[in-house]
This record gives C-alpha cells, sequence and structure tokens, in this order.
C-alpha cells in the first residue's frame, strides 16, 4: 500500500469526523440510544435480582450491538444521502481506500459511545470490580468493536444501496456477529471476574475474528460498490 | 413417449421415498436403549447434510455470479437458500424431538445447534436480501453476502465447539460408531436426500425464471 493510500484514507477520515464533530447529529442520538438501553438494561437486571458481576459482559455487549445497529448505519448512508458518494468514489480512486477511512470512521464513533456507555453501565449495575483486570476489558472493547465496525461498514455500503436499508442491515449483521459475541463476552467476563489466564484463547479468537472481517471484506469492496 | 429429465428424477423418487421409509422403520433395527425416537436420527442427519451442502452451492454459485454476472447462477443460488432453508428448518425441528426424551431438554448451546440456527438465521438474512425485485445491485450484494456468511460458519462452529459440546458424535476420523444396518439406513437416506435436492433446485430455478420473464414483461408492459 502506497503512502498515497493512507494519505487519502487520512483525508476522508478527517472529513468525516470533522462533519460528526460540526453537527454531532448522529452520534448524540447513539449516544442517548446506548444510554437508554445501558439504563433499561440494568433495571430489569435489578429488578431480576442477579449477580452482577456475571450479567455484566453479556448485558454490556448486548447493549453495544444494539447501539452500534445505529452507529454503523452512518458511515455510507451519508453519503448517499447528500449526493457525495460517486464524488468520494472519484476523488479516492480505490475503492479500499473509503473501506479503510469509513472503517476508522466508525470504529471511532463506537469507541466514543462505550467511552459514556460502559463507565456508566459499570455503575448503574453495581460491579464491585476487586478483581477487575482493565487491561483486559479495553482490549475486548477494542478487538470487539474492530470486528463490529469492519463488519458494520461493508454492509452499510451493501444496504444503502437497497430500499429498506435501515431494517436490512440489523438483520445481515446479527447473525454475522456470533462468534464476535462469544469471544467478546467472554473476554469482559474474564477481565471483570479477574480470571485473565482462562481467557487468552478468546483473545486469539477475536484476533482472528478481526482479521479474517477485516480482509475479507477489503478483497470484496470493489464489487460492493460497483457502477 | 420420451422421458425427460424431469420425470425421470421425479418417478424415481416416488420410488426412492417409500424405500427410504422402509429401510429406516424396518430394516434399521430399534435402537436399544433409545427406542422408537431414534429413528428421527435419520431424518435429521440427512436433512442437516442437505442444508450444508446448499450453503455451500449457495457460496459456490455466489462467487460464480460475481464472474459471470448469469441470471440462471443467481437463481441457482436463491434456489438452494430456499431449499436449504426448508431442510435446515427440518433439522432444527427434528432435533428437539430426540432431544427431548434423550437430554431432558428442547435445546442446548452445543456446537452443531448453534451453528446449524446461525445457519438458518443468514440464510433467512439471505433470503429478505434477493426479496423484492431483481434488480443489478440486489443480486451483486446477495452474492457478497452469501460469501461473506460462508466464511462465518466454521467461525461459528468452531468457537461453540471451544465452549462446549454435549451433541452425540456419530461420524469420527476412526469410523462411524452405529450398527451395520443403520449405517446403510443413514447412506441410503443421505442418498436420498441428495437426489431429492437435485430434483428440487432445478425445479425451483425454473419457476424462478419464470419470475423474472413475467415481471420483465410487467415491465415492458408498463412503459
Amino acid at each position: 500500500m502506497a503512502p498515497n493510500f493512507w494519505n487519502k484514507v487520512f483525508l476522508i477520515f478527517k472529513k468525516d469526523l470533522k462533519d460528526e464533530i460540526r453537527t454531532l447529529s448522529h452520534l448524540l442520538g447513539t449516544l442517548v440510544f446506548g444510554l437508554m438501553l445501558v439504563f433499561t438494561f440494568s433495571y430489569a437486571l435489578q429488578l431480576a435480582d442477579l449477580e452482577t458481576s456475571r450479567v455484566f459482559s453479556a448485558a454490556l455487549w448486548v447493549s453495544i450491538y444494539f447501539s452500534a445497529s445505529l452507529a454503523l448505519q452512518r458511515a455510507f448512508a451519508k453519503e448517499v444521502e447528500s449526493g457525495t458518494l460517486e464524488a468520494l468514489l472519484m476523488g479516492s480512486g480505490d475503492r479500499g481506500v473509503l473501506f479503510v477511512a469509513k472503517f476508522l470512521y466508525s470504529l471511532s464513533l463506537l469507541l466514543i459511545v462505550e467511552l459514556v456507555v460502559v463507565p456508566l453501565m459499570w455503575v448503574f449495575m453495581g460491579v464491585t470490580g476487586h478483581k477487575l483486570h482493565l487491561g483486559l476489558l479495553v482490549a475486548s472493547l477494542f478487538l470487539g468493536s474492530w470486528g463490529l465496525a469492519a463488519i458494520g461498514t461493508m454492509l452499510n455500503g451493501m444496504t444503502t444501496q437497497l430500499p429498506g436499508s435501515r431494517l436490512l442491515f440489523p438483520l445481515l449483521m446479527f447473525p454475522l456477529l456470533i462468534p464476535l459475541l462469544m469471544g467478546a463476552v467472554l473476554t469482559s467476563q474474564g477481565a471483570v471476574l479477574g480470571e485473565t489466564q482462562s481467557v487468552m484463547g478468546w483473545v486469539y479468537l477475536l484476533l482472528a475474528f478481526d482479521l479474517i472481517f477485516t480482509v475479507v471484506p477489503l478483497l470484496l469492496f470493489d464489487y460492493v460498490l460497483e457502477g | 413417449m420420451k422421458l425427460g429429465r424431469w420425470q425421470l428424477l421425479f418417478w424415481t423418487l416416488v420410488v426412492l421415498v417409500p424405500s427410504n421409509l422402509y429401510v429406516i422403520f424396518y430394516y434399521a433395527p430399534v435402537e436399544r436403549t433409545m427406542g422408537i425416537v431414534q429413528k428421527v436420527f435419520y431424518f435429521h442427519v440427512a436433512a442437516a447434510w442437505i442444508g450444508l451442502l446448499a450453503f455451500c452451492v449457495v457460496c459456490g454459485a455466489s462467487i460464480a455470479y460475481l464472474w459471470t454476472r448469469s441470471d440462471r447462477v443467481n437463481h441457482l443460488a436463491l434456489a438452494s437458500a430456499e431449499i436449504g432453508t426448508v431442510f435446515i428448518s427440518g433439522t432444527l425441528l427434528t432435533g428437539p424431538l430426540w432431544a427431548y426424551p434423550i437430554w431432558n431438554t428442547w435445546w442446548t448451546w452445543d456446537p452443531r445447534l448453534t451453528t446449524t440456527l446461525v445457519l438458518w438465521f443468514m440464510y433467512v438474512a439471505y433470503m429478505v436480501l434477493q426479496s423484492g425485485g431483481e434488480t443489478e445491485a440486489r443480486k451483486r450484494l446477495s452474492a457478497i453476502y452469501g460469501i461473506i456468511a460462508f466464511v462465518n460458519v466454521p467461525l461459528v462452529f468452531f468457537s461453540a465447539r471451544w465452549w462446549r459440546s454435549i451433541h452425540p458424535v456419530v461420524v469420527t476420523s476412526e469410523g462411524i460408531g452405529l450398527d451395520g444396518k443403520m449405517k446403510a439406513a443413514m447412506f441410503v437416506s443421505l442418498a436420498v436426500f441428495s437426489v431429492l435436492y437435485t430434483y428440487l433446485v432445478p425445479l425451483r430455478m425454473k419457476s424462478l425464471a419464470l419470475r423474472s420473464k413475467v415481471r420483465q414483461l410487467k415491465a415492458d408492459l408498463l412503459n
């Protein structure tokens, strides 16, 4: 990959981030949705009187998945709405550039949402993190978000070309994310309970998943944005 | 009268399907501990085999579609997905019938069960993606999804197996842990289901081709 490639990626990424920071329209909506999910989950689990440190990571990842189904529907949809996708395609010349830039943008959105959602969930659920391994928790969040963003970016590029994309997107996304869900939930759980050794295998699974679902979409992306 | 390929396959199946039932219910012995409920195995395994085979065909046809852009190949992928869904549904429904008396539960998060369910979801998502008009974009994007979904299958299976497994493993690298007559019945089922699949797929492809023709004619009429 030529240095030119990364220059273009950086330019598109910067444009998207600037756009998002100036309007905040999408980020704020997603954040509020994430907070509502966290609140609803924590409250429901509180009512059910479950041991919070054991259900924390499962509830957390379901919340992240649902927030992601909103957050990740932005990358290409906004270009299609404003009619700028063609210009971007012509400007970048390479569809791989567009995929990587939009992937980085989606990943940043997700990580910003998690920055707010995860600590709040922790507080709301009243988890006692005596044995918490913060590094592992952060790693699981990062690796999980990576996979989510990679698949989400690809699927968003696909569904925006079709009518009914809002419904289609989660329908296509969730079954693909099952292995990621297993890795992410179990790794976060290990981090919360301080059982770091036993979950290293799942970290490798997350790494493998991220690698596969970054490379495969990159290879297929020429076909996604064809014509 | 010249017997066409269709009629030949059809009449073969008219003979094969009842023979398969005979082999399953009379030839194969009743399992000693499980009893009659074990008979579901022959349908369950054969349907799962077709579900997996159909999914491989979807992936292969999807790759071929991106290559050739032929409507026929797209119809092959869609027909295979539809028929695969029917068989996978059969697997998912027959499993609990056996599992409830034997495992004392309708469902468990075993790798095979989990993978089969995820497979079913991906099939359904694929069909939703294909539904609603045959535009160029829809066919192309369905093909891409057909490929990604296929890549996902081994990931689901191995991650779920890593977690836990209680599903009986009948076929291992050492051989097949079954009585001779049961083994024969299983292979007969696999073969008959495969013939059924090869009969149904071209039939459905034909009706899909007719459907696109009707759509085309309607569009021409309106313009």
